[in-house]
């Protein structure tokens, strides 16, 4: 049989914790590829915070080996992460398959993301496998699931795998489905060369490595390459795939899933949708679908200790070799002194990085409410790019602001659409249509802010609609809005890191609960602080923390000084978290919690 | 000058916020606990020879102890220090324990200086925290006392109990005063870990007065009291001019001290040791805490101990150990702010300020 037709390139997509990871692992097992010993649980997600967290951020693909009717077949599986941070990502990954299995949980059956995930294969072309999973549990009720797959998701499962991932059942079948259900790639190996980066990650040693599905052509060691976005040119200086630990191999050719060095120095020269072709014999017309990541939430994060500046910017540095999506530019704020201004894809990527820096860097971290970037055109004409509130000039040399907004749409059963639309228009959305996929399902499309989105849109979507709902959104421009910044004032000072930019209808609800929220988390002090928000000059809402009254250990007894002494110096370790601004203290943690106040008013 | 502790640890019953080192089982453990108590003062080593000017009976209860029992404490404690002839000796007591025969055999042992365990005066209060007196046998007590011709009289107070409000605080004062009492230690109540009162305070958070009702409680009381002539010269003490606690001022002064009996800690040329709180590793002389003091621990304790009291702290002292506390940010601030005042080369924190003591300390700490 033709090499190509006995390779079966393939990735996972489920919704969150129906068993992607698990069953992975089991195919990994089963054919073979580690030995059971050297099995970590859940060993494609190899990042501890995805360990933790359940989901995947990361990519690795694996190639396994797996003989059918005497015929040895190469089955690659491309992992995928599952959020709308990284749908950008997900896309290309699937774009590398051909097959998608779908994974569905036997006793909670179709859900938002399984649907969601599923639609997103099927727009990539890919054909699907759908796979009843923890068939094991006395809650499972496959054949219900299974016409519910048929309804919902409309593709055919009536001989849909039951497995149990967790047990090892039936992974075999799942095994031969792969063989017998997915295509093999189509693909000259003659042609010219044709490959699509899907992902990247940084090595010490290697440079730059690109995860790439061959198209057409072929590659090898020596070969002169180039990146047909970013122009860029490079000698091959190594192949390989991944079993799951990378294995250098001779050459790659149309159809096969691996990686490729080639002294790459810097990772922003690979581009995830980026496509590779010969210099010296080259294609005209790169694949479809590559888009130029682009940051679209940004934060301030600082050292609470400041003299640890250049650990947090080495910290970054380490990060941003792996992650070319991450951004980061010098920031001084008046309050926490010298930071970095950071970009990220969403919010959960922001979440991912400040949790790393602290983590692996062993870093304390102090990070500012997160915010989209805005376009402000002054009554001079000019037009000011910025993201942080505090850059925002004064008022009245503002004509106005553009914010970036989103297409949004969101996939419901029907009897959701009453709250989602309620949702929508209370985050300032404008309804664009409403379409019914079949009886139960239906997408309805909004243009939103994304400044709205960040918060926690997808938190309150979710509880409205009892996880049934899922989102997905793409960029659509800046439009012009009424926005106003709301500052902060700590005892009369102005702490520039607590700014935030709202539309001005918001302005006055914020503010209160930003002040409300304040004075909670806030502890008193020697004097009263008076918490205030305030736009311009004009005051919109007061708090006050009253004086500290007692903080004192009223015995000591019998002359057990040491217990006094321990108790006052574990005090004392407790307040080096705080920041002072002015003559008010006040704990890290605040400058997050303008974040958090909406989580707040659901409850 | 040495300062010698003994720590009785029986108590007839366990009030509600104690976590002292203290049990009931006083008739299984006490000839067994008093033979290994003299057996520690026996093996003592007083290097320098060291003159006693303070003997300090704490406990539990130390009244529960008959006063043979007793008699033979201060037998040993005569055969093995040289005791000064102003020496300050002080024994804590409990209302309910104390009778003419005991106090005057007390008078007899030479103690000038009695510790009652009032608490308080309002009857409601003294049966929350399960105490075995009430107000009308605590009254009795201290009159008991002067009759037996004690002059140096202490009460211990509770701040913060359930039912007394300012007022009712003000007049417990008041009768404790004219019935000639010499020295008050108002504490403020404090939840401890693992005692019933803190199970309470978890099923019911409003069950005892906030920290704000404490801390007026607490400075109408410094105020009161001043009107008394009673000055505050510690957190939690008030005297009469002359009537300060010696034995107390050198915890807090940095001299020297020893502790005999289970879980007494000591304090000796700079090296702090503390006895088990078990019984059996008491019984086998295994300490539970043997520490020399590094530079930093010194500074930390004495600008701890010099602003809870009136001793202030020594700011020539902090430079000797390699600290200029003057040069200070915070301590600048407090100094503008008047939470804290310099005499010479020594500050002490403003009276109204005694209530937020940690914050201030903290701040100053290296």
């Amino acid at each position: 049989m033709e090499r190509i037709k006995k390779i079966r390139n393939f990735c996972i997509v489920a919704h969150i914790d129906h068993g992607k990871s698990t069953l992975a692992d089991r195919l990994i097992e089963k054919t073979g590829t580690l030995a059971k010993r050297d099995m970590q649980e859940q060993l494609l997600d190899s990042m501890d915070l995805e360990r933790e967290k359940g989901i995947t951020i990361k990519l690795t693909p694996t190639r396994m080996l797996y003989t059918y009717q005497g015929e040895e077949y190469e089955l690659n599986l491309i992992d995928t992460p599952g959020h709308v941070d990284f749908t950008y990502e997900v896309s290309r990954s699937l774009a590398a398959c051909e097959g998608a299995i779908l994974i569905v949980d036997a006793s909670q059956g179709v859900e938002a993301q399984t649907l969601a995930n599923a639609y997103l294969a099927i727009d990539n072309n890919l054909e699907i496998l759908p796979v009843i999973n923890k068939i094991d549990l006395p809650s499972a009720r496959p054949e219900e699931v299974k016409k519910e797959i048929e309804d919902v998701v409309g593709v055919p499962a009536m001989d849909a795998p039951c497995i149990s991932a967790k047990d090892g059942t039936n992974i075999d079948q799942v095994l031969e489905m792969i063989v017998k259900q997915f295509p093999s790639p189509k693909g000259d190996e003659n042609g010219k060369l044709k490959c699509l980066i899907f992902d990247s990650f940084y090595d010490n040693f290697r440079g730059a490595i690109c995860l790439i599905r061959v198209f057409d052509g072929k590659v090898k060691v020596g070969d002169r390459i180039k990146m047909m976005h970013t122009g860029k040119v490079f000698d091959v200086t190594e192949v390989g795939i991944f079993v799951p630990f990378s294995k250098t191999v001779d050459i790659l050719q149309a159809g096969d899933v691996g990686y490729l060095a080639g002294s790459i120095k810097n990772i922003s020269d690979i581009e995830v949708g980026d496509t590779i072709t010969n210099v010296d014999n080259p294609i005209e017309t790169p694949l479809p679908g590559y888009k130029k990541v682009q940051p679209v939430v940004f934060c301030g994060i600082f050292p609470v200790d400041g003299a640890k500046y250049n650990e947090l910017k080495d910290g970054l540095e380490k990060l941003k070799l792996n992650d070319a999506s991450l951004e980061y530019q010098p920031e001084v704020s008046q309050a926490l002194g010298y930071g970095f201004r950071c970009g990220f894809l969403g919010l959960l990527h922001l979440e991912i990085i400040t949790e790393r820096l602290e983590r692996e860097f062993n870093l304390d971290i102090i990070t500012t409410a997160p915010s989209v970037y805005y376009h402000v055109f002054k009554t001079n004409g000019e037009m000011l790019e910025l993201s942080n509130p505090s850059s925002l000039p004064n008022p009245v040399e503002i004509d106005y602001i553009e914010e970036p907004v989103v297409k949004a749409s969101i996939y419901a059963p029907p009897q959701y659409v009453g709250a989602i639309m309620e949702l929508c228009q209370e985050k300032r959305g404008i309804y664009k249509d409403l379409t019914y996929l079949d009886s139960n399902r239906v997408r309805v499309n909004y243009v939103l802010p994304l400044g709205e989105i960040i918060y926690d849109f997808f938190d309150s979507l979710k509880s409205r609609t009892k996880g049934y709902a899922s989102l997905d959104y793409e960029m659509a421009g800046f439009e012009r809005s009424d926005l106003v910044r709301v500052d902060i004032l700590l005892n009369g000072e102005k702490c520039d890191a607590l700014s935030i930019i709202v539309h001005k209808d918001k302005a006055y609800t914020r503010g209160r609960a930003l002040t409300e929220k304040l004075k909670k988390i806030i502890p008193r002090q020697l004097f009263e602080v008076p918490i205030q928000a305030a736009i311009g000059s004009k005051i919109i809402a007061r708090e006050t923390v009253s004086a500290m009254r007692k903080d004192v250990l009223a015995k000591c007894y019998g002359g057990d000084i040491t217990r006094k002494r321990k108790l006052l110096e574990k005090q004392k370790e407790g307040k080096k978290r705080m920041r002072k601004i002015g003559s008010v203290e006040i704990p890290s943690e605040a400058f997050m919690s303008i974040l958090k106040l909406d989580d707040d008013d659901n409850k | 000058m040495l300062g010698v502790y003994i720590h009785i640890p029986f108590c007839e019953r366990k009030c509600l916020y104690c976590a002292f080192s203290s049990f009931v089982n006083k008739k299984d453990e006490g000839e067994s606990y008093l033979s290994h108590l003299l057996k520690e003062i026996n093996n003592f080593e007083n290097k320098n020879n060291e003159e006693v000017d303070s003997i300090y009976i704490g406990g539990g209860t130390p009244s529960l102890l008959e006063l043979e029992e007793l008699d033979r404490i201060f037998k040993k404690l005569h055969e093995k220090f040289k005791i000064s002839f102003d020496c300050e000796i002080s024994i804590e007591c409990n209302p309910n324990s104390l009778t003419k025969e005991k106090l005057l055999g007390y008078k007899s042992l030479g103690i000038n200086r009695l510790s009652i365990g009032v608490q308080s005066l309002n009857d409601e209060d003294l049966k929350f925290i399960a105490r075995l007196h009430n107000r009308a046998m605590a009254i009795d007590a201290v009159k008991k006392a002067k009759e037996c011709g004690f002059e140096n009289i202490n009460c211990d107070l509770l701040i913060g109990l359930k039912n007394a409000n300012t007022e009712d605080f003000l007049n417990q004062l008041k009768t404790l005063l004219d019935l000639g009492v010499t020295h008050i230690s108002a504490y403020m109540l404090q939840v401890e870990d693992g005692t019933p009162l803190q199970n309470l305070v978890k099923q019911n958070a409003d069950l005892l007065p906030s920290d704000d009702e404490c801390v007026e409680i607490y400075k109408k009381a410094t105020k009161y009291l001043q009107k008394y002539g009673i000055n505050k010269y510690e957190i939690s003490n008030f005297a009469l001019k002359g009537y300060e606690c010696k034995h107390n001022l050198k915890y807090w002064s940095g001299e020297n001290y020893i502790g005999f009996g289970l879980s007494a800690h000591s304090y000796i040329d700079g090296i702090r040791f503390a006895n088990s709180n078990n019984f059996k590793d008491y019984y086998a002389q295994k300490l539970a805490l043997k520490e020399k003091l590094t530079t930093k621990q010194l500074i930390e304790e004495h600008i701890m101990l010099g602003l809870r009291c009136c001793l202030g702290v020594d700011l020539d002292y902090l430079k000797s150990l390699n600290y200029n506390l003057e040069k200070n940010e915070n301590l600048i601030y407090f100094l503008e702010k008047n939470i804290i005042y310099r005499e010479n080369n020594r500050i002490f924190l403003n009276q109204d300020y005694y209530g937020i003591n940690n914050y201030v300390i903290i701040k100053l700490m290296p």
